[in-house]
């Protein structure tokens, strides 16, 4: 007889493997399966390897820029790529022992193969040599994640043709890069590369990097990215690449042919949902993606999705919040996940954003007020030798509550947990005007965009009033 | 007093929200001065003011989006011509005299309205024996309509007053005269009385001439810096109090010479007219008692009051209400819109209202005219009376213009302007703030309801054969019989009560 469990766990990505530790501190008898290893993609493909990398990068760009603060540092400092990577493995090796030690802890059963679904409520796992064990749950959470798109009808080999998996761990570095997409993962990448000497380029088809952030943010990491020598081709295609040359050659619907050593795509990321069984419990998806609801439920009853596959929102820190409300659900102790994710952007200056845009609160019918900080005004931005950026506050005006933050610099990603945490609360953007900041830090930016975001504003020059008489009745 | 509004604020913002005002309520503001900061779809805006004044109340408070002409503060002051809104007038020339021989100059009861017959005096600002200069304000008149100052139109040397303060004289007839010297003005006396051919000699411009200055704009009678008496309004009430004549304390010992209560001399002359009593005949009265004449308000509320309780067959009938829901409805609004009990009342009143065709008639003749909307009317007390303004289609307005058009209407008619006067079918009259249990009011002719609102109280509620406490609140109707029969008005009363107990079902 095969064994049961309260919950099962599809998946130990930053989804699966919270909800396992919450199903676990709930008391539930619950079982992770993982096909490859704990931490899914952002632990092993994701955020974790390309954050540890970008550290690499950062200090790099850091110590090419050192005469700026005062340092004159020997010429030859040289990225030993090998080094790098080592380092890189060595942190996802302390993180993957540390999920495995958690888990343990709270004795929630692992095991490692490949899960499939088996009809209502049963699960079969297997391994190269077959099937390794077939259980029973009550409650099934399906976290299986996505992996990076490919293009179909582009060639195939990832020693040329590579996405994010490969490139966070190749063995030597290009000397020219082509980065077929300017989303998040492209602009990192970027980033990461250009300090370390590879000669980048940058496509992206649509008419800005960034395409689902602030506009003035994305044109600002532009900016500071060309000045850095990327090449950014935007609102352009690519029309066909071929292997040829030292790597490939692209030809651009701009008419241009780029040669290059090796090619990122990194035009997005599709759910991995195509294998794992769906049909045999009548589960059906939209473009590979399982809808849910605000409690993360399917349309099947005791069936439920968080991260990547959901489609909500392809981020980490999304997925295991969703992990959280699908095991309280799953549990009895229902409620629907309502809080804002943020977004981080780990470029150099960083990207934090949450919330609505200015324009997504326009098109959404709220009355609009925005407040604009620039960083330069910042005696720590100054400090640190990083000026550039700036934060943007957006506020409904006749409600006066905060809708949302944009903020491009140093430290974005640590500063908007502070604007999180105030629109979660749904504060006015008064209460933040009226909070007070410590003093000299970027967060600050936050309280000063506020304030202009009311007209009152200290460190900025007087907002232009249009000046009218009143009427008299 | 004159209400400033939201102007058009750029090219096609319909609305505005307050930011933040930079002038705060009992201000001295300028015309031209910036008084607060909005924000539109198309920016920031600043508002200045129109004109010169105290801002007595901000009608609009910061983070309140207002739509373009709605009411952004009562201002105290005199408005400037060049304001492009209509400006209400606030003080009037002297009639000229029509016969006018030599050296005297009859100063008239000025026609201050279409209608108008006779004036009050309620004071004169100049004594006999001063030189006027024309433009001054000498003295002021009241009428059923309002209470108006006077000008003078001429300069000269105020020989005789022959209407003294409380006396009432026909419009058009010599109150008193600027001559040299007395015998002059005896002489002018006894001529005018003595030649029939007076008002035949009089030519057809001068008569309308005379009728002019009721429909003219007349320069503002006096500005801050230029004839504005500064003082606090601490120092207004105690000087009204005490009887002292602001004009009479030579130089304030607040900022700018502004005088404060301390100013004012502890004792003054009593203040002649309404606010204190003044002996206009000394006939038998008993010891102590003193007769006062009547208010031209007084005198209305007497003749309006008479004609409904003589004319209309009243009724009454009562109802208690679980104020409980009302009350936790009432707080949970007022953040939100900042509206009144009263308001959450006239809201209920006019969707009740609008269920029963009776309710929302009233009786013309022998005939019924019955009206689209539930036009009602809010009495509003004032010093020496009441007057009724009215909210039109109150059953078209959400809770928070409610708010906002009862506060209007209530501040217009402090300044003397009552809107809608007449139109009304249902009137509200709420003494609960006084503690009042309950009462019983007369209808407001013609209308064809009353319903008078007493106190929100704690109480003993009996449910389902328990006692607990909780609030309840007594209204009392009263109903012209003529229209409004037993069973409605108990129907009507029903719906009423059933929306104050169940308050969300307005907003839903």
């Amino acid at each position: 007889m095969s064994k049961h469990y309260t919950i099962a766990i599809l998946g130990a990505g930053p989804g699966g493997y919270i909800a396992a530790l919450k199903a676990a501190q709930m008391g539930a008898r619950v079982v992770l399966v993982e096909k490859d290893h704990l931490g899914g993609t952002c632990l092993n493909n994701g955020c974790i390897p390309s954050k540890a990398i970008l550290g690499s990068a950062e200090l790099m760009h850091r110590i090419q820029h050192a005469a700026a603060m005062g340092l004159e540092v020997p010429a030859g400092t040289v990225a030993n790529w090998g080094k790098i990577q080592a380092r890189k493995d060595k942190i996802l090796q302390t993180l993957r022992a540390g999920i495995k030690g958690l888990l343990g802890a709270r004795k929630a059963t692992v095991l490692l193969g490949c899960a499939t679904l088996a009809g209502a409520g049963r699960v079969v796992v297997s391994g190269a040599a077959g099937v390794l064990e077939e259980f029973t749950a009550d409650k099934i959470i399906l976290a299986v994640g996505s992996v990076p798109s490919r293009i179909p009808g582009w060639p195939t080999d990832t020693r040329v043709v590579c996405t994010s998996d490969e490139a966070l761990h190749w063995q030597t570095l290009p000397r020219k890069l082509l980065i077929v997409g300017g989303g998040v993962i492209g602009c990192e990448f970027a980033c990461m590369m250009q300090p370390l000497g590879v000669e980048v380029t940058m496509v992206e088809m649509l008419p800005q990097i960034l395409p689902n952030l602030d506009g003035q943010v994305a044109q600002t990491l532009r900016k500071i990215l060309v000045a850095r020598g990327i090449r950014i081709f935007t609102g352009v295609k690519i029309e066909s690449l071929a292997l040829g040359g030292a790597g490939a050659v692209a030809k651009l619907g701009n008419g241009e042919s780029l040669e290059t050593d090796r090619v990122l795509v990194a035009t997005g990321r599709r759910p991995n949902t195509a294998d794992i069984g769906l049909e045999t419990i009548g589960l059906t998806t939209e473009r590979g993606f399982i809808r849910v609801n605000d409690r993360m439920e399917t349309v099947l009853k005791d069936y439920y999705c968080i991260g990547d596959a959901n489609g909500r929102c392809l981020l980490a820190h999304a997925a295991s919040a969703h992990g959280v409300v699908a095991v309280e659900n799953a549990l009895g102790q229902g409620h629907e996940f309502k809080a804002p994710i943020p977004n981080a952007v780990y470029t150099f200056p960083e990207v934090g954003t949450v919330g609505l845009t200015a324009e997504e609160a326009q098109a959404q019918g709220f009355p609009v007020a925005v407040g604009n900080f620039p960083l330069s005004f910042l005696g720590k931005a100054l400090a640190v030798n990083d000026p550039e950026g700036f934060v943007k506050v957006v506020r409904n005006r006749e409600t006066g509550r905060l809708l949302g933050v944009h903020m491009i610099g140093h430290n974005a990603t640590e500063c908007i947990a502070a604007a999180g945490a105030l629109l979660h609360q749904q504060v006015s953007v008064q209460d933040i005007a009226e909070t007070v900041f410590a003093h000299p830090t970027i967060s600050e930016g936050i309280k000063e965009a506020a304030e202009d975001a009311l007209a009152m504003g200290l460190h900025l020059p007087p907002r232009k009033f249009l000046q009218v008489t009143a009427g008299v009745e | 007093m004159p209400t400033l509004t939201l102007p058009p604020v750029g090219k096609t913002a319909s609305k505005a929200t307050i930011l933040r005002w930079r002038k705060l309520a009992e201000q001295v503001v300028r015309k031209g001065e910036i008084l607060l900061e909005v924000e539109t779809d198309e920016g920031l805006a600043v508002i200045e003011s129109a004109m010169d004044g105290i801002i007595k109340e901000v009608l609009a408070p910061a983070g309140r989006t207002i739509s373009i002409g709605a009411p952004l503060a009562v201002i105290e002051g005199v408005a400037n011509q060049s304001a492009t809104q209509p400006i209400k007038q606030k003080s009037i020339p002297v009639t000229k005299t029509t016969i006018s021989t030599g050296k005297v100059i009859p100063i008239l009861m000025p026609k201050a309205g279409q209608s108008v017959e006779e004036g009050v005096i309620v004071k004169w600002h100049v004594q006999p024996g001063a030189m006027i200069k024309k433009g001054e304000i000498i003295f002021e008149i009241e009428t059923d309509k309002a209470t108006i100052e006077v000008e003078a139109t001429d300069s000269g040397r105020l020989a005789r007053i022959v209407a003294g303060e409380g006396a009432s004289s026909p419009v058009l007839q010599p109150v008193a005269y600027l001559a040299d010297n007395e015998a002059d003005v005896d002489a002018f006396i006894a001529a005018s009385s003595t030649s029939p051919a007076s008002p035949a000699a009089a030519p057809a411009a001068p008569v309308e001439a005379a009728e002019k200055p009721s429909v003219e704009l007349a320069p503002p009678a006096a500005a801050i810096g230029t004839g504005r008496i500064k003082a606090s309004p601490a120092a207004r009430k105690l000087a009204a109090e005490r009887g002292v004549n602001l004009a009479t304390v030579a130089r304030g010992s607040g900022p700018g010479g502004r005088i404060l209560s301390t100013d004012i001399p502890a004792t003054g002359t009593p203040k002649p007219g309404l606010a204190a009593a003044e002996p206009v005949a000394a006939g038998e009265l008993p010891a102590g008692a003193i007769r006062k004449r009547m208010s031209g308000m007084r005198k209305a509320i007497a003749r309006n009051l008479t004609l409904s309780k003589t004319t209309i067959p009243h009724w009454y009938l009562r109802a208690r209400i679980n104020a409980g829901p009302m009350m936790a409805f009432y707080k949970s609004q007022k953040a939100k819109v900042g509206c009144s009990v009263n308001d959450i009342i006239v809201m209920a009143s006019a969707r009740a209202i609008m269920d029963f065709p009776a309710m929302h008639s009233r009786v013309d003749g022998e005939s019924v005219i019955e009206f689209s909307g539930a036009n009602i009317g809010i009495a509003v007390g004032m010093d020496d009376g009441l007057v009724v303004p009215v909210v039109m289609n109150a059953e078209q307005l959400t809770l928070a213009q409610l708010a906002v058009e009862t506060k209007r209407l209530a501040n217009q008619a402090r300044a003397g302007r009552i809107e809608n006067m007449g139109q009304g079918i249902f009137t509200i009259s709420n003494l609960g703030m006084y503690g009042v249990d309950e009462f019983v009011a007369i209808i407001n002719p013609p209308e064809a309801a009353i319903l008078a609102v007493g106190a929100v109280r704690e109480d003993v509620i009996v449910k389902d054969g328990a006692l607990k406490a909780g609030q309840t609140l007594h209204l009392t109707l009263s109903a012209d019989h003529r229209l409004i029969d037993g069973t409605l008005g108990a129907q009507f009363m029903a719906r009423l009560k059933a929306l104050l107990e169940n308050p969300l079902q307005l907003i839903a």
